[in-house]
């Protein structure tokens, strides 16, 4: 623990016990009052390696060695990209490889070895893959909330079968306290013998005692883990299938009392486009494109063109 | 985009307020209500009189001497609008030109003074197509005192309403000038027999501009005067096109619709060809018996409704539209074969 202490100031643990250290990404730390005062501006350069830092990234020192901070930082950063999972993978063994290549590449990033090259090389991995990056992501965030949704669920059961059973330990407690009662009040007020209103209530005690033992046992499974409920049988027959008329689409007819358009897609393609100004690099800001004008005049052209119906 | 270009299916011709309202089968028909029009005023006049002896029948303008009185305070319209600074665009002379003959089509110019409304067409047009002038910047324009100007935007803005109720707010025109870019457009793309199509611009321009003094906005598509436009400038420079309509167009198979489009292409043009411009005395001896008429209405009517103002003169005409009165038969030549 002694040799806990900030760089800049040496001050250590020792001499301030609310001493902070601090860790950015290139491994190197700072006590908190140091970054304050460096970093005043939000941003600056580390004082021992001058990497540009920014102050928003300074995290308290979790490990003792600052190196292992930095790693897992990095870690964190790299499977951001590196997210691919087994099934993404026709073999164990190209998904072995692939981890093994995620390791090198923290490996190389944390102790400065080739680090434009990784760099590079993670960029290019990125751009590659970037849909399945995307993809894996938005699957984690998913999972992640489905476990979430889990566990609450699990602990609100737990919560629930707690209350069930104190309920249950109260009731029985206050069923053997009447019972006793009513012993009492028997031998107290009855004319027979002590013997047997004793055999009688030994009795009663054992009944209500199966009862109650029957009645925890009825009470108990009602759900399976899964959440399917016990006891309900699965239908193994196919659903009956609804036999309805599918909905057709019918392409919107326009009577336009002339000859066909062109598709604005053809225009282009047919030539029309040469015929127009082209559009300023100005006008195609607005979304504006010099096949709209054309398409229009075109439409306006041949729009009514033949003689209509009175 | 797709979104975008379906709303633009939406404001087409075809399916316009222009085309279910405002397109009329024949020539017949529009003077009918015209003349019907007419006499509804002659009625509501006569109704409302109190003293009957001011007015005999000869007092009116018939039905004839307003078509005359409409020309004239059409090309003032069009000289307006031709004078207009900032300049105005096509499109704007066109709806402003078709507002006002709309708005003549179910009203007598004895009721309403064309002069006022012709101003508010401008003004409601210039709104209309997103040709931005401020209301001052409109009135402007017109040769004028400030005090004058001051009264017309005053008139203009009270009219402007009315003008939008008759319209029946249909308030969306359908030009003939963008049809004809597309037709160009088309030509030089798929009508390769044609070397140069853009030199039948000008003769197309100049058609378009005497369509608008005719009834043509009113009987035909816009597509379809625009395809006469091209046409018949192709025609005066020696070249048929009725293959474009075979072959471009699809109209081989269709032969009905063939014939029928170059009936109506004639049609047109004799309208086009039967247009004569006002004559300067007819047009002052109706003025005069036009003012009358207000003059009495307001008076034997004590209606609250102000005239147009005084001076028939605020609009310049330094340049008038160019006039072309010799048209021959040789247009149609080129659709007989």
């Amino acid at each position: 623990m002694d040799d806990q202490s900030c760089p800049r100031c040496k001050t250590t643990k020792y001499r301030n016990p609310s001493l902070k250290l601090m860790v950015n990404v290139c491994g190197h730390t700072l006590c908190e009052s140091c970054v304050e005062m460096l970093f005043v501006r939000g941003s600056g350069n580390c004082v021992q390696c001058d990497t540009p830092l920014r102050k928003s990234n300074f995290r308290v020192q979790l490990f003792e060695d600052p190196a292992v901070d930095k790693e897992v930082e990095i870690r964190k950063k790299v499977l951001k990209i590196y997210n691919k999972r087994e099934t993404d993978f026709p073999n164990l063994r190209q998904y072995n490889d692939y981890l093994e290549q995620v390791e090198e590449i923290v490996f190389n990033l944390t102790n400065n070895i080739d680090v434009e090259n990784t760099k590079r090389l993670m960029e290019h991995y990125q751009r590659e893959n970037r849909d399945i990056i995307q993809r894996n992501k938005a699957k984690l965030t998913r999972e992640q909330e489905e476990l979430e949704e889990l566990l609450m669920l699990e602990q609100k059961e737990t919560e629930q079968r707690r209350l069930d059973t104190l309920q249950e330990e109260q009731r029985q407690l206050l069923a053997k306290k009447k019972k006793k009662q009513a012993l009492l009040d028997e031998l107290e007020s009855s004319r027979l013998p002590a013997m047997l209103l004793l055999a009688q209530h030994k009795d009663r005690a054992a009944q209500l005692e199966t009862q109650i033992e029957i009645q925890r046992q009825v009470v108990k499974p009602t759900i399976f883990s899964t959440g399917i409920p016990m006891g309900q049988t699965i239908s193994l027959q196919p659903v009956v299938q609804m036999e309805e008329v599918l909905y057709r689409y019918q392409p919107l007819r326009i009577n336009t009392y002339g000859p066909p358009v062109p598709e604005f897609e053809q225009l282009g393609r047919l030539g029309y486009l040469t015929h127009v100004r082209a559009a300023s690099p100005q006008d195609m800001a607005g979304g504006y494109s010099s096949a709209l004008a054309c398409h229009r005049a075109l439409q306006d052209a041949f729009s009514g063109v033949f003689p209509l119906q009175h | 985009m797709q979104k975008k270009r379906k709303n633009k299916q939406s404001v087409m011709y075809h399916n316009s307020s222009q085309k279910k309202f405002w397109t009329f089968s024949s020539e017949e028909h529009l003077e009918q209500l015209r003349y019907e029009a007419n006499q509804r005023l002659r009625a509501k006049v006569l109704g409302s009189a109190r003293d009957l002896t001011a007015f005999s029948e000869s007092l009116f303008l018939d039905p004839l001497e307003e078509a005359v009185l409409f020309r004239h305070y059409e090309r003032r319209l069009l000289d307006f609008c031709t004078n207009f600074k900032p300049v105005m665009p096509k499109s704007v002379v066109g709806t402003a030109n078709m507002y006002f003959r709309r708005f003549y089509v179910n009203n007598s110019l004895m009721e309403y003074h064309p002069r006022i409304i012709m101003l508010t067409c401008a003004y409601l047009a210039c709104k209309v197509d997103e040709f931005n002038v401020s209301s001052s910047q409109f009135v402007g324009n017109l040769q004028e005192t400030s005090a004058g100007q001051e009264k017309a935007l005053e008139q203009i803005l009270e009219y402007e309403l009315l003008l939008i109720q008759q319209l029946n707010f249909h308030l969306v025109v359908h030009n003939p000038y963008r049809p004809m870019e597309g037709f160009l457009i088309d030509l030089k793309t798929r009508y390769l027999t044609l070397e140069n199509p853009e030199m039948l611009r000008k003769t197309a321009d100049d058609f378009l501009n005497r369509a608008m003094l005719t009834d043509v906005g009113l009987l035909f598509s816009p597509s379809q005067i625009a395809l006469t436009a091209v046409l018949n400038s192709a025609s005066r420079a020696g070249i048929n096109m009725e293959s474009y309509l075979t072959e471009c167009l699809g109209l081989k198979e269709d032969k009905e619709t063939l014939s029928k489009m170059i009936d109506s292409m004639k049609r047109i043009k004799t309208l086009l060809k039967k247009y004569e411009p006002p004559n300067p005395e007819e047009v002052s001896t109706y003025k005069q018996k036009l003012e009358r008429i207000h003059t009495e209405f307001i008076i034997n009517t004590n209606s609250k409704r102000k005239r147009g103002y005084e001076d028939d003169d605020h609009v310049t005409k330094e340049h008038p539209v160019a006039e072309e009165e010799e048209w021959t038969d040789e247009d149609l030549e080129c659709l007989r074969s």
